[in-house]
């Protein structure tokens, strides 16, 4: 097998997709919370007052648009009352077997501020309204048409038209979609793309919760379907050129995101792993991928006899098409021996859990998860994603790398493929982030967000060098990646940190303790 | 099904304006249709059915649905059925009693009495209109009845029909009883109130005297009552469609909505365990002196019982007696819990007996 000097960085930069600036994702993007008094409403028929029969809810539960908040009864009406908002519930204003006069607050609900209704009248609009701004996107990694083969990654990649792009008009075909099943959006605001005729396939994911359509995606589409694409409609531009662009839904829910992740006090550790073992085993394991991961699966190499002639050999689960792939990059490889590290460290498997203050026992806790959640930071032409991979130390290694290629795949779909399936809302317990595969970049220093677990690490580029600590002094040539980690100081103590990376060196420089293990 | 009654035939009925247009059941029910007659007497199905039919249709569009079922009594969504119903008159007749879904009082079904259900959507649901209608309904048919202040129909200062209803976010019903032909001396025994120290915070029922309609006039029956309610609800919401005949045993049941609340409604959970909070104080007599009970319970389950006794010396005995009792089930405690206790002490036995008069339940296992 040759050894192309460029093939390492080929192979980390081919992932498509994959690799950005900073490590957050929107699923985890707290917004500003805003606590709602909700009212008993006239309930009309001259009602004045119900008696609550019953909560559907306890403080703290979490409750979405039209789940039932309680039942309440009224001389002969029994009335069912659901929440108008997603939120959590905070505190029960009356008791069962209470009454409650009309106007009087039934509860206190926590909501995000986006996802209030901007008819509300309890609400104030927020002071700058989102405006997306097609410039906004330009500077995003552009998508790749194809299902991508890895080969195919250091070709010129297509540029997608975006979908707010005035030149890019709907057909009547996704029109007729727009009610797809995979698209979520609240009654309301499906009844308004209806009658304004919008496709919410386009917009999913919105920018509510787990990426529910909200009315405030439909007004942004509409208006921003129709604005000139170089000026913001809202000033005019400046005498010097200066052009004021507002920010995108996507890029403004990092900036709230980030504005939260100020609460985290980080501390970073970088290194560089030597990964010239993972190199010279990369060649040797593509060449045994199972068949079932290849699209094109080689002749079997039995011709006189057959396997199955006793018995029949079990077949191999049917993969889909999106999971194929052709070859192994070392993405996989970090994941699997970084699943391995964190079975040995349960702290790195563990997540924030925040108690409310009303609990005796105020303190935060760490909940442990039996497995390793790892989730990718994955760049697409939507936006910044970070899908997780749940039980990757349950995964082989061509099932991670099978994994990424259908994360990779979905996300580089236009709209967005990924699901709340594939962005669970508990998320990873550590973030990794392929950075190298977009610069030169050795070492960076990523961010952590509320909800993104208690590490996040940054992959540099692979690159040759000499290492003069090997060869007996006279030096050797070894290929080394640089990683950088960021860790959340309120759980995790520096010389945690420093063991359970050099706890993952171990794994990573020595692959061949992975056979012992039996992967 | 109920096996409490001689099985009664079937009714027939024969509508001669519409015979053309009745239609056969379907294999398969669906809740789009917009006025249903059920075939069945089963309560349970009754109910679970027109829950069903509340729920699944289009928000937009009006439904009737019509009703009648085997003895049962029915409670109201919020109500104490061991101060609502005479339990001893209910087991004594093996008679169900059942916790409907929207809110008022209790009333007594038979066969002599049909049910009328008009569901509609939330914004335009008005009580009285829909009572209104069921008044048009009855004076086609020679009755004059009116609608009380409680929008309840009356003839007279006596109540032929009572009234509930139940809203939700996008849909609300009315829903009544209307007394033809039922036998009004089961429901005086089984409705009789007598437990004053039962103090509950759930909805009490406002006791009228009621009358049957088929005492104003001989045509009044089932069928007639329901062909005039049919013909006003068309009418009313320029209704044309075909009625839709719902028989049990033909498939209904195993849609799971209609068979999850078949299952639900006889449960302790539902008809027991939905019971609001009360207090009963008892003060039952013996020779040897007088004792005060004082039970709370909510949903069901006792949650204290203080046992005073003026003796001293039983006061121990009579305090666990108390605590055993508590986390159990009202009106159906497990005899075991208590059994040491009464077996040592006969005073506490005399309190266990009179406790278990005064708790009395009947639970109807379908």
């Amino acid at each position: 097998m040759l050894n192309l000097p460029r093939r390492p960085l080929q192979l980390l930069r081919g992932w498509p997709g994959r690799g950005s600036l900073f490590h957050s994702s929107p699923i985890a993007w707290a917004s500003l919370k805003v606590l709602q008094k909700f009212k008993l409403a006239d309930i009309g028929e001259g009602i004045t007052e119900c008696e609550v029969i019953k909560w559907n809810v306890k403080p703290e539960g979490v409750v979405q648009a039209f789940d039932q908040l309680c039942e309440v009864q009224s001389d002969k009406a029994s009335v069912e009352i659901t929440s108008p908002f997603d939120g959590i519930v905070k505190e029960l204003l009356v008791q069962e077997g209470e009454v409650a006069k009309v106007g009087q607050g039934l509860c206190l609900i926590e909501v995000d501020e986006e996802s209030l209704d901007s008819n509300s009248k309890e609400f104030t609009e927020p002071a700058q309204p989102e405006q997306e701004a097609v410039q906004s996107k330009v500077f995003e990694t552009p998508s790749q048409p194809s299902l991508g083969h890895l080969e195919k990654a250091l070709q010129l990649r297509k540029r997608r038209p975006h979908p707010l792009d005035p030149n890019h008009p709907p057909n009547a075909a996704t029109i007729l979609n727009s009610f797809s099943k995979n698209v979520l959006a609240k009654p309301a605001v499906r009844h308004m793309a209806r009658e304004l005729g919008v496709d919410l396939n386009r917009l999913s994911p919105g920018s509510g919760r787990d990426g529910r359509i909200e009315k405030g995606d439909l007004e942004r589409y509409l208006s921003g379907g129709t604005k000139d694409s170089s000026v913001s409609s809202m000033k005019q531009p400046q005498e010097s050129g200066d052009v004021v662009v507002e920010l995108g839904r996507t890029r403004y829910g990092m900036w709230k995101a980030m504005e939260k992740s100020l609460e985290i006090p980080h501390f970073g550790y970088s290194t560089t792993l030597d990964i010239t073992d993972l190199h010279s085993l990369l060649p040797r394991l593509n060449a045994c991928i199972p068949p079932h991961y290849l699209s094109a699966p080689p002749p079997s190499p039995y011709t006189a006899v057959n396997p199955s002639s006793v018995y029949p050999v079990p077949s191999p689960p049917s993969v889909l098409p999106s999971r194929q792939f052709t070859k192994l990059t070392y993405l996989p490889m970090f994941l699997k021996t970084l699943s391995k590290a964190m079975t040995e460290w349960p702290l790195f498997r563990s997540s924030i859990t925040l108690r409310p203050s009303t609990d005796s026992q105020s303190k935060p806790a760490l909940t442990v998860r039996p497995h390793s959640d790892i989730s990718i930071a994955l760049s697409t032409p939507t936006g910044l994603y970070t899908p997780t991979i749940q039980c990757a130390d349950t995964h082989t290694i061509f099932s991670l790398a099978a994994e990424l290629k259908h994360l990779s795949h979905l996300g580089r779909q236009m709209p967005c493929g990924l699901t709340p399936a594939e962005m669970p809302k508990k998320g990873g317990t550590i973030t990794v982030s392929n950075v190298g595969a977009i610069g030169a970049g050795d070492f960076a220093s990523p961010i952590l967000v509320p909800g993104g677990g208690v590490a996040i690490v940054a992959l540099g580029r692979a690159k040759w060098v000499w290492d003069v600590d090997r060869g007996d002094g006279k030096g050797e040539r070894r290929l080394k990646i640089g990683v950088s980690w960021t860790a959340d100081h309120r759980v995790v103590e520096g010389a945690e940190l420093a063991a359970f990376v050099e706890c993952w060196r171990s794994w990573v420089e020595t692959p061949e303790r992975l056979i012992g293990e039996a992967v | 099904m109920l096996r409490s009654f001689s099985p009664l035939p079937r009714p027939r009925t024969f509508l001669t304006r519409h015979r053309l247009s009745t239609t056969s059941i379907r294999h398969e029910l669906t809740p789009q249709h917009a006025i249903y007659v059920s075939n069945s007497i089963n309560p349970y199905f009754n109910l679970s059915l027109e829950d069903w039919l509340f729920r699944h249709k289009d928000h937009h569009e009006p439904l009737l649905f019509l009703y009648r079922n085997s003895p049962c009594v029915v409670i109201g969504r919020n109500q104490n059925p061991w101060k609502e119903v005479n339990m001893t008159a209910l087991k004594a007749r093996r008679i169900p009693f059942i916790r409907r879904r929207s809110g008022g009082g209790t009333v007594y079904h038979d066969l002599g009495n049909t049910n009328y259900s008009i569901h509609l959507p939330r914004s335009s649901f008005d009580r009285h209109a829909t009572a209104e209608l069921v008044r048009r309904a009855i004076n086609t048919l020679g009755i004059d009845v009116r609608v009380n202040d409680r929008n309840d129909i009356c003839v007279g200062y006596e109540k032929v029909s009572g009234s509930a209803y139940k809203i939700v976010s996008q849909r609300a019903y009315h829903h009544g009883t209307m007394l033809i032909s039922t036998r009004l001396d089961t429901l005086g025994a089984l409705l009789k109130a007598d437990k004053e120290t039962m103090v509950t915070k759930g909805v009490d029922s406002v006791r009228s005297p009621v009358c049957n309609l088929r005492q104003f006039g001989s045509s009044i029956n089932h069928e007639t009552f329901i062909n005039a309610v049919i013909e006003e609800f068309r009418k009313e919401y320029r209704v044309e469609e075909p009625i839709q005949w719902v028989n049990d045993g033909e498939g209904v049941e195993d849609i799971e909505y209609v068979r999850n609340g078949m299952v639900e409604l006889p449960g302790w959970d539902w008809a027991f365990g939905q019971t609001p909070e009360f207090t009963y104080t008892i003060l039952p007599k013996f020779e040897w002196g007088e004792v005060t009970i004082e039970i709370r319970s909510k949903h069901g389950i006792i949650l204290e019982a203080k046992i005073g006794s003026g003796d001293s010396g039983t006061q121990e005995k009579m305090k666990t007696l108390g605590r055993r009792l508590e986390d159990q089930k009202y009106g159906f405690v497990d005899a075991d819990v208590v059994r040491d206790v009464i077996e040592q002490d006969n005073r506490c036995r005399d309190v266990w007996e009179a406790l278990l008069s005064a708790m009395v339940s009947y639970r109807y296992e379908p």
